[in-house]
């Protein structure tokens, strides 16, 4: 027995060689620092004194620090607010181009143009449209309302970073949705008509349906993604004012900053496991399927 | 079916105000960039007088220049070493037999649910570490910036979906003329997959060209930012020159969206490929 399994070890040499270079870079690059951090979590450690082990003191301290939670409660926001209007636009628009529409190509460009480029660049330009004196209140003089103070003021500075998010990232939703759609078989339109169905029955009883697998993947892409939000956040309020658009990230880059290595570890772990959890209930859901 | 007149309206007003909406910031920032400061919110459309000097500062005055010259070989290495070792561990994965090959595919699988957050600061840690031993690496250089993305599991994800369309057969019968595995990559695989490659170096450039969280952490210096990182640093001040720092946001993004204006088709197919037949 162990005879074979040296030989089949041998014959798979050529197997091994390919996957070496992956395996080195992942281990060193990720498994490692992803244990690591794991015991950091656990320690109190500045990067400079060796860490001294203190057990959940970290999870606990951030868990019970109103401030903690009040981030915890803004990214949460940042998710909900992206995820409920962004996937909407994706499909309302993906609907639309789906309809038999003269430079429908054009169209699709021009929602898909903002995810190709950076968050970074797309964050600078909006912070200049939200300027006093930019093009947002500009246009909002055109029909005779009043301007904002959009990112200096706390109740209206983490809705605008969203509608950022969301002008940077619905064309990615607009194309996944139209692929979808035109995959749905002509036939069944034309089945559901036989059978007496309007736009809205066809819509419910048809394209919903389709589109199944494709809401989940755009949902939970979208939460996982929006959960990580620092980017725009960086660029456009740096947190402020006060800290009505700190998000989780954003903390922990800062706490790293501030060399609180066993705290910013365990919000890294934090994260962790909210986006495994919600990981495993996307694979559970396309399990279900296949 | 044809709509009806006043649907075929509707429809179009929604879509060419949308559409507006989406180019006008790419316009606006067009055309800031080539403004005079003082008229940089003074609401003109069309920049009057119209100047260069937004550009020549960012070239001359900031290191623009550089960044660009740092986002481009870091972004190229990247590409590279993707297309070329995650094409030869999906081929592995997909088409070779070797013991551990189905557990080591699924923790490599596992990894896609860590966001690299949870990395960042060891990470961080072991290229401060290793810059100490071998100063041309670790923070700070580009073997920094590069090595962590070098191998990326969703692009052997991705190679292996693709992979696997390629009949045994062809394999077998390579085997049986006596190429070496080696061989059979070189003169079978790779020529196979080039559309699967393409679509990962896309996937890979497009990433690495707008990454910021580990190329602001691992660098320090003006000589190793990427064009993210510079922008960024330029757009947060207290007070940004807007006309200047429009000018960097054109020379970050102008790249992109010629490539993506060319190769749009390729761009589009390779997402929906990866979403919606994917999924299934």
């Amino acid at each position: 027995m162990e005879g074979t399994l040296a030989r089949r070890i041998r014959a798979g040499l050529p197997g091994y060689l390919l996957v070496a270079p992956a395996v080195a870079v992942t281990v060193v690059f990720f498994v490692v620092p992803m244990v690591v951090s794991g015991y950091w979590s656990l320690t109190q450690y500045n990067g400079i004194k060796p860490p001294t082990f203190v057990g959940l003191d970290n999870y606990i301290a951030l868990l019970t620090d109103p401030r903690f939670l009040r981030i915890v409660q803004n990214t949460v926001f940042f998710v909900v607010m992206g995820m409920a209007i962004g996937p909407l636009l994706g499909l309302g628009s993906a609907v639309l181009l789906n309809e038999s529409v003269r430079l429908r190509a054009l169209f699709r460009t021009a929602f898909f143009l903002p995810t190709m480029v950076s968050l970074v660049a797309v964050a600078t330009v909006w912070k200049m449209l939200y300027q006093d004196q930019g093009l947002i209140n500009d246009l909002l003089g055109v029909f005779g309302l009043p301007g904002h103070a959009w990112l200096n003021d706390p109740t209206t500075a983490l809705p605008a970073v969203v509608v950022t998010s969301i002008w940077q990232g619905f064309g990615f939703e607009t194309v996944v949705f139209l692929a979808a759609l035109q995959a749905i078989p002509r036939e069944t339109y034309d089945a559901a008509k036989v059978d007496g169905a309007g736009a809205w029955a066809q819509f419910r009883h048809v394209t919903l349906p389709g589109l199944r697998a494709t809401i989940l993947f755009i949902y939970i892409i979208g939460i996982i993604g929006s959960f990580q939000a620092f980017d725009q956040i960086f660029v456009m309020t740096q947190g402020r004012p006060g800290i009505s658009t700190r998000t989780v990230v954003y903390e922990l880059v800062d706490e790293f900053q501030r060399l609180d290595l066993g705290s910013a570890s365990a919000i890294a772990y934090l994260l962790l496991i909210v986006l495994a959890v919600l990981s495993f209930l996307q694979l559970r859901f396309f399990g279900e399927r296949d | 079916m044809r709509a009806s007149v006043p649907r075929r309206v509707g429809l179009y007003a929604v879509l060419i105000v949308a559409a507006l909406v989406m180019i006008v910031p790419f316009y606006w920032t067009l055309s800031t960039s080539f403004k005079l400061p003082g008229d940089v919110f003074s609401g003109k459309l069309i920049p009057d007088p119209f100047t260069l000097e937004n550009y020549q500062d960012v070239f001359r005055r900031l290191p623009f220049a550089t960044y660009f010259l740092n986002s481009v070989i870091v972004s190229g290495s990247i590409v590279g070493l993707n297309v070329v070792f995650g094409t030869a561990a999906a081929y592995a994965f997909a088409k070779l037999r070797f013991p551990g090959r189905d557990l080591l595919f699924f923790v490599f699988l596992l990894t896609l649910m860590v966001p690299f957050q949870v990395n960042l600061i060891p990470l961080y840690r072991i290229m401060v570490e290793l810059h100490k031993a071998i100063p041309a690496i670790g923070v700070d250089t580009y073997f920094g910036l590069i090595a962590p993305g070098a191998v990326q599991v969703f692009g052997i994800f991705l190679m292996r979906q693709f992979l696997r369309s390629i009949p045994d057969e062809i394999l077998e019968s390579a085997r049986m003329d006596g190429a070496s595995e080696w061989r059979i990559l070189r003169s079978i695989v790779f020529p196979l997959a080039a559309p699967g490659m393409a679509t990962l170096a896309i996937f890979t450039f497009i990433g690495a060209w707008n990454d910021f969280l580990w190329p602001l952490i691992v660098t320090n210096s003006d000589e190793m930012r990427t064009l993210p990182v510079g922008l960024a640093l330029l757009a947060r001040r207290n007070t940004v020159v807007w006309g200047q720092t429009m000018a960097g946001t054109v020379v970050a993004v102008a790249p992109m969206v010629v490539i993506f204006l060319v190769l749009q088709r390729r761009f589009i197919e390779g997402l929906t490929a990866g979403s919606v037949k994917g999924g299934g």
